[in-house]
């Protein structure tokens, strides 16, 4: 048997593959509960200090190879969801990666006060990158501002912290190294682009917020080369999103220097694609004789 | 609830008129955990256009599980092509049902436009022979929207049709033939599907009557499952979705813009 075990910060995950938040709603509606228990990791939707009640619809549009939605980060809150989701996500019994968003730094100081009264938490991935929430300027477009924001998570969490990244700047690299000098324990990447879609009967933005995140196969190799660039700079683990849906894309992302990989959009097509990855993955590692994942990652030839 | 997702073969997949189809899937498994008003979720393609699920009511789960639609975008075209024996990728079933009247009711009122009589059929096989005199209001655009209704006239229903155009029964909107529904509170239930104006034409209708109701609503979906929280709809009670609180709602709770 190989080992497919992964670490970030001092969190160890079965192996390497998660959902990207967001697509797995809060798991407990999810298709199949027992396949689910074969994760690496589950990452439930984003959660805020106070209810959200999300956008007005229509909140997705389907594009080429993807989507584009702006759901608003609709959730209960931390304190329902502290005393009703996690309590069903702890009982499937893989490891959890909690999404948390604040609207300001002492709002993301409360929500990891909040989980630090949990126990059991694999990890805190801090959502920086929302687009559907009409902030002028996202915390991870600013290296300072991602970086001041992790250094003050990082002093008051016990468990590790993941920063997750946006696609809508110059150099991701950039945001991931400020990232990594605050002192997070991981970065994952990407959030969804900036995008729109118009109907041209009406002349009118098909979603209800005007602009939304697009995600999917589209986004894929865009999302590898951010990731590849990311490993040469920054040695901290990596989970990795962008249109995954099969193995040989898992794989692709792994080789570029990614610890982790998380299934996002496809999960809305096919719901087994997770398992397909990991089973793929596993597959892969057989038949090239490899004995650990580490050997796998980051082991671009160029 | 259990879900079932697996490749089912089409048995079947005929054009009803010129606007309308009915594909009938050879899945003896997922036939028998369908409720009346629930819907499945199709990959109409082994490919990434189109990218997403299309969901469709069941129109009928007796020895197959048939969905009823209109060739009318790239899923439902592709769909319009399947030849018995293709397989088709299916997850479902999956939402709400209808529930049944209250109490006393005698007269159930189906009211659908165009392609929104579909979860019509299976509520009526389950409803016929409980003693409920059974009522359907149906409006089409024009001729080509009109199909030989006889399951329905089979399980008892009496039909009454409007087009917009006349070509077939009265001529205008499905709300011309209100004047069809007993208004009595206590004795008449409605049940909905179709274009927003018109369930909204029905929500005000019952609101000024008094009569309780129920409308099964739809939307783009991703997941279909409650995880997205793509197709979301106002209801009195917040943004719900359709796929998992719904489809089937109390009519006066969804807000129709």
């Amino acid at each position: 048997m190989s080992n497919l075990s992964v670490k970030i910060g001092n969190s160890i995950f079965p192996n390497p593959v998660t959902v990207a938040s967001g697509t797995f709603g809060h798991a407990e509606k999810y298709f199949n509960l027992e396949e689910v228990k074969k994760l690496g990791a589950i990452v439930p939707k984003t959660v805020t200090l106070f209810a959200q009640k999300g956008n007005p619809p229509p909140r997705i549009v389907e594009t080429a190879s993807g989507m584009i939605n702006a759901i608003g980060i609709e959730n209960p809150g931390a304190d329902e969801f502290i005393a009703k989701k996690i309590p069903l996500l702890k009982k499937i019994g893989v490891p959890l990666i909690i999404s948390v968003l604040g609207h300001s730094d002492e709002q993301f100081l409360t929500l990891i006060e909040k989980f630090n009264a949990v126990d059991g938490i694999a990890a805190i991935e801090l959502n920086l990158s929302c687009p559907n929430l009409n902030h002028k300027v996202l915390v991870a477009q600013d290296p300072s501002s991602t970086e001041r924001l992790v250094a003050k998570v990082k002093k008051h969490s016990r468990y590790p912290i993941i920063a997750k990244l946006s696609p809508n700047v110059t150099d991701i690299s950039e945001i991931a190294v400020a990232a990594e000098r605050a002192g997070a324990d991981g970065v994952s990447l990407i959030n969804t682009f900036t995008a729109m879609a118009i109907d041209t009967k009406t002349r009118r933005p098909v979603l209800g917020n005007l602009t939304g995140g697009l995600s999917g196969p589209a986004i894929r190799p865009i999302a590898l080369h951010m990731v590849y660039k990311t490993a040469q700079r920054v040695k901290i683990p990596i989970v990795a999103m962008g249109g995954i849906m099969s193995a040989n894309d898992a794989l692709e992302f792994l080789i570029a220097g990614a610890s982790m990989v998380a299934v996002g959009t496809f999960n809305f097509v096919n719901p087994r694609a997770p398992l397909e990855v990991l089973e793929g993955i596993k597959a892969y590692m057989k038949d090239h004789k490899i004995k650990d994942i580490q050997e796998l990652i980051g082991s671009l030839q160029v | 609830m259990e879900k079932i997702q697996n490749k089912f073969r089409v048995i079947k997949n005929e054009k009803l008129c010129p606007r309308f189809y009915r594909l009938s899937l050879q899945a003896p498994g997922l036939v028998k955990k369908i409720k009346p008003g629930q819907f499945i979720h199709i990959r109409t393609k082994d490919s990434l256009e189109p990218f997403f699920r299309r969901p469709f009511s069941v129109y009928r789960a007796q020895n197959s599980a048939d969905i009823f639609y209109e060739a009318i975008g790239p899923g439902t075209n592709i769909l319009s092509e399947k030849k018995k024996g293709d397989e088709l990728d299916v997850l479902g079933p999956l939402g709400n049902s209808f529930s049944l009247p209250p109490k006393g009711t005698k007269t159930i009122v189906m009211i659908a436009g165009g392609i929104g009589v579909a979860p019509f059929l299976i509520f009526s096989d389950f409803l016929k022979g409980k003693g409920y005199d059974l009522v359907l209001l149906y409006g089409g655009r024009t001729k080509g929207h009109i199909f030989d209704m006889k399951d329905f006239k089979k399980n008892g229903c009496k039909i009454f049709i409007a087009t917009d155009d006349g070509s077939v029964g009265v001529k205008g909107r499905v709300s011309q033939l209100f004047g069809n529904i007993p208004l009595n509170p206590k004795t008449t239930f409605l049940y909905t599907c179709g274009p927003n104006p018109m369930m909204a034409a029905v929500q005000d209708f019952a609101k000024k009557n008094n009569l309780g109701g129920q409308a099964s609503c739809e939307e783009v979906m991703a997941c279909a499952l409650g995880a997205c929280l793509g197709c979301s709809i106002e209801t009195t009670n917040g943004y719900k979705t359709v796929c998992y609180d719904g489809p089937v709602f109390d009519l006066q709770e969804v807000k129709f813009h």
